[in-house]
C-alpha cells in the first residue's frame, strides 16, 4: 500500500503517476477544475485485471455523477487496456471538504 | 434506461414548445392551441422546468421511482394540453409529491443545507399546484412557482459556493434571503401587496447574494464551456435583480409591470440558467457527449437582448413586447438548434464499459 498526495492508491507503483495523470484528464464542466484537484478522488486499488475506484461528488444532488464515472472509465481503460475491469464506486462516506482540494485548486478558489 | 430518459426529455420539450406557442398567442401572435396559451405559467414551470429539475434528481438519486416525477410533470402537461384540465392539474400534483420524497432520500444520503433547501424548494411547488387545483389568483401560483424555481437555483449555487472561501456573513445573509422569498410567497397568497414586496426583497436579496458570493466570478476568468456557463449565470443575476424590482411595482398596483416582472425572472434569470446548464445536462440525460462550441454564445446573447427590447417597451409599447416575445422564442429555438448542432458534431457514448453502468448500479 502506498499513498500518492492527492489519494490512496494500492497497485503497482510504475503506473501510479500514468494513472493519477488519466484521472486528471477528468474535469468538472463548470469548474473547469480535474476531478484530482477537486479532491473528488478517494482511492484507486489495481488487483491483477481489475481497478477499483473510489470517488465523491461534492453534492448529491448533481446528476453530472454519471458522467464523471463515465469519464474515469474511460480514461482508465485507455491507460490499462480494453480488457481492463473498471470498478467505479460512488462514496459519500467520509463526505467531501474544500481541505480536500489541492493546494493549486484552493488557491484558485481563494481559500489560501 | 437512458430510452426512458430521453423519453421524459422529449416530454418535456414538448410541454416547452406548447408553453412557447401559448406565450406567443398571449402576445397577439396567431396560434391555434387555445390550451397552450390557457396554461402557459403551468406548462413552463411544472411541464417543462419541473419535469426537467425532477429528471436531473431522479437521474442524481438512481432509484426508479424517482422518475415518476418528471413523468407525472410531463403527463399532466400533456393532458392539460389535450382539454383535461382537471386530471391533468390532479397527475400533476403528484410529480411534486415525488420530488419531496426523492430529495427527502437525498438529505439522507448527504445531509447538508442545500440539499434540504432543494426539499423546501420542492414544497413550493407543491404549494404552486395545489393553490391551482384550489382556483386561486394566477400570481399566487406565479409567486410560489417561482420560489421553487429560485430556490432550486440558489441550493445549487450554495453548494457551488462551498468550493470557494466565502465571507463568513455569507451563511446567514443567504438564509435570510431564503426567508424572504419564503415568507412573500406565503404571504402573497393572502395579501398581493404586503407579500409581493417581500417577496420582490427576497428576489434581489437572492441576486445580491450570488452575485456577491458564487464561484461564477472565478470562473468567468477561465475559458471555453466554464466561462460561457459563467456568464449565463452572472447574466441572470442581473435580471433576477430587475424582476425584483418589477415586482414589486407590480405588487404596489403598476399592473403594467407584471410582463417584466414575470419575464425578467422566468426568461432572464431561469432560461439563462437553463442555457448555462443544458449543454452539461441534456449529455448526462442522453448519455452522449457534447463538445463545447462557442456558438452557445449566439442564442445566450440573443435571449438577453430579446428581453431588453420586450422590457424596453414597458406598458406603453405593446409592439415593442410583441416584438421581444418573438425573439425570445427564436433564441429558445436557437439555442435547441446549436444543442442539436453540437450533439451531432460529438461522439456517441455507447464505448463505454460495460462494468462501469453496472457498478453504478450497485452504488448510487
Amino acid at each position: 500500500m502506498s499513498a500518492t498526495r492527492a489519494f490512496d492508491y494500492s497497485g503497482p507503483p510504475e503506473i501510479a503517476a500514468a494513472l493519477e495523470q488519466a484521472l486528471r484528464r477528468v474535469v468538472d464542466p463548470e469548474m473547469a477544475l480535474n476531478i484530482v484537484d477537486l479532491g473528488l478522488v478517494y482511492g484507486v486499488e489495481i488487483d491483477e485485471d481489475t481497478v477499483k475506484v473510489r470517488i465523491t461528488m461534492t453534492s448529491a444532488a448533481c446528476p453530472v455523477a454519471e458522467l464523471i464515472l463515465d469519464d474515469v472509465a474511460q480514461e482508465l481503460v485507455a491507460l490499462l487496456g480494453p480488457r481492463t475491469k473498471i470498478d467505479c464506486e460512488l462514496v459519500w462516506d467520509p463526505p467531501w471538504d474544500p481541505e480536500r482540494m489541492s493546494p493549486g485548486a484552493r488557491m484558485a478558489m481563494g481559500w489560501d | 434506461m437512458t430510452a426512458g430518459r430521453i423519453a421524459l426529455l422529449a416530454l418535456a420539450a414538448a410541454s416547452l414548445v406548447a408553453a412557447v406557442l401559448g406565450g406567443l398567442a398571449r402576445l397577439g401572435v396567431s396560434i391555434a392551441v387555445p390550451t397552450a396559451a390557457a396554461n402557459h405559467g403551468v406548462l413552463m414551470t411544472g411541464g417543462f422546468l419541473g419535469c426537467v429539475i425532477s429528471l436531473e434528481r431522479a437521474i442524481a438519486l438512481g432509484r426508479p421511482y424517482a422518475y415518476a416525477a418528471p413523468l407525472a410533470a410531463g403527463l399532466g402537461a400533456a393532458l392539460l394540453l389535450a382539454g383535461f384540465r382537471d386530471a391533468g392539474l390532479v397527475v400533476s400534483l403528484a410529480a411534486p409529491v415525488v420530488l419531496l420524497a426523492v430529495g427527502i432520500d437525498l438529505v439522507r444520503r448527504q445531509p447538508l443545507t442545500h440539499i434540504v433547501l432543494l426539499v423546501v424548494a420542492s414544497s413550493c411547488w407543491l404549494a404552486g399546484d395545489a393553490f391551482l387545483l384550489a382556483g386561486a389568483q394566477p400570481d399566487v401560483c406565479a409567486a410560489w412557482w417561482f420560489a421553487f424555481l429560485v430556490l432550486t437555483i440558489a441550493a445549487e449555487r450554495l453548494e457551488m459556493t462551498r468550493l470557494a472561501r466565502r465571507a463568513p456573513a455569507a451563511a446567514w445573509l443567504f438564509g435570510a434571503a431564503v426567508v424572504l422569498v419564503l415568507c412573500g410567497a406565503l404571504l402573497q397568497s393572502w395579501r398581493m401587496d404586503v407579500g409581493g414586496v417581500v417577496f420582490a426583497a427576497g428576489l434581489v436579496a437572492v441576486a445580491a447574494w450570488c452575485a456577491a458570493f458564487d464561484v461564477a466570478r472565478r470562473t468567468v476568468r477561465t475559458g471555453g464551456y466554464a466561462r460561457y456557463a459563467a456568464i449565463a449565470l452572472l447574466a441572470g443575476y442581473a435580471w433576477l435583480a430587475v424582476a425584483g424590482i418589477a415586482w414589486a411595482a407590480m405588487s404596489a398596483g403598476h399592473g403594467a409591470w407584471r410582463d417584466a416582472a414575470l419575464h425578467a425572472l422566468g426568461l432572464g434569470f431561469v432560461f439563462s440558467m437553463v442555457l448555462a446548464h443544458a449543454p452539461v445536462v441534456v449529455p448526462v440525460v442522453a448519455r452522449r457527449r457534447l463538445r463545447y462550441s462557442p456558438l452557445l454564445y449566439v442564442p445566450l446573447a440573443l435571449l438577453h437582448a430579446s428581453l431588453l427590447v420586450r422590457l424596453a417597451g414597458g406598458a406603453q409599447s405593446f409592439a415593442l413586447r410583441r416584438w421581444g416575445g418573438i425573439l425570445d422564442a427564436v433564441a429558445l429555438l436557437a439555442f435547441a438548434g446549436t444543442l442539436a448542432f453540437t450533439l451531432g458534431r460529438s461522439g456517441s457514448a455507447e464505448s463505454k464499459p460495460r462494468t462501469t453502468a453496472e457498478s453504478r448500479r450497485s452504488c448510487v
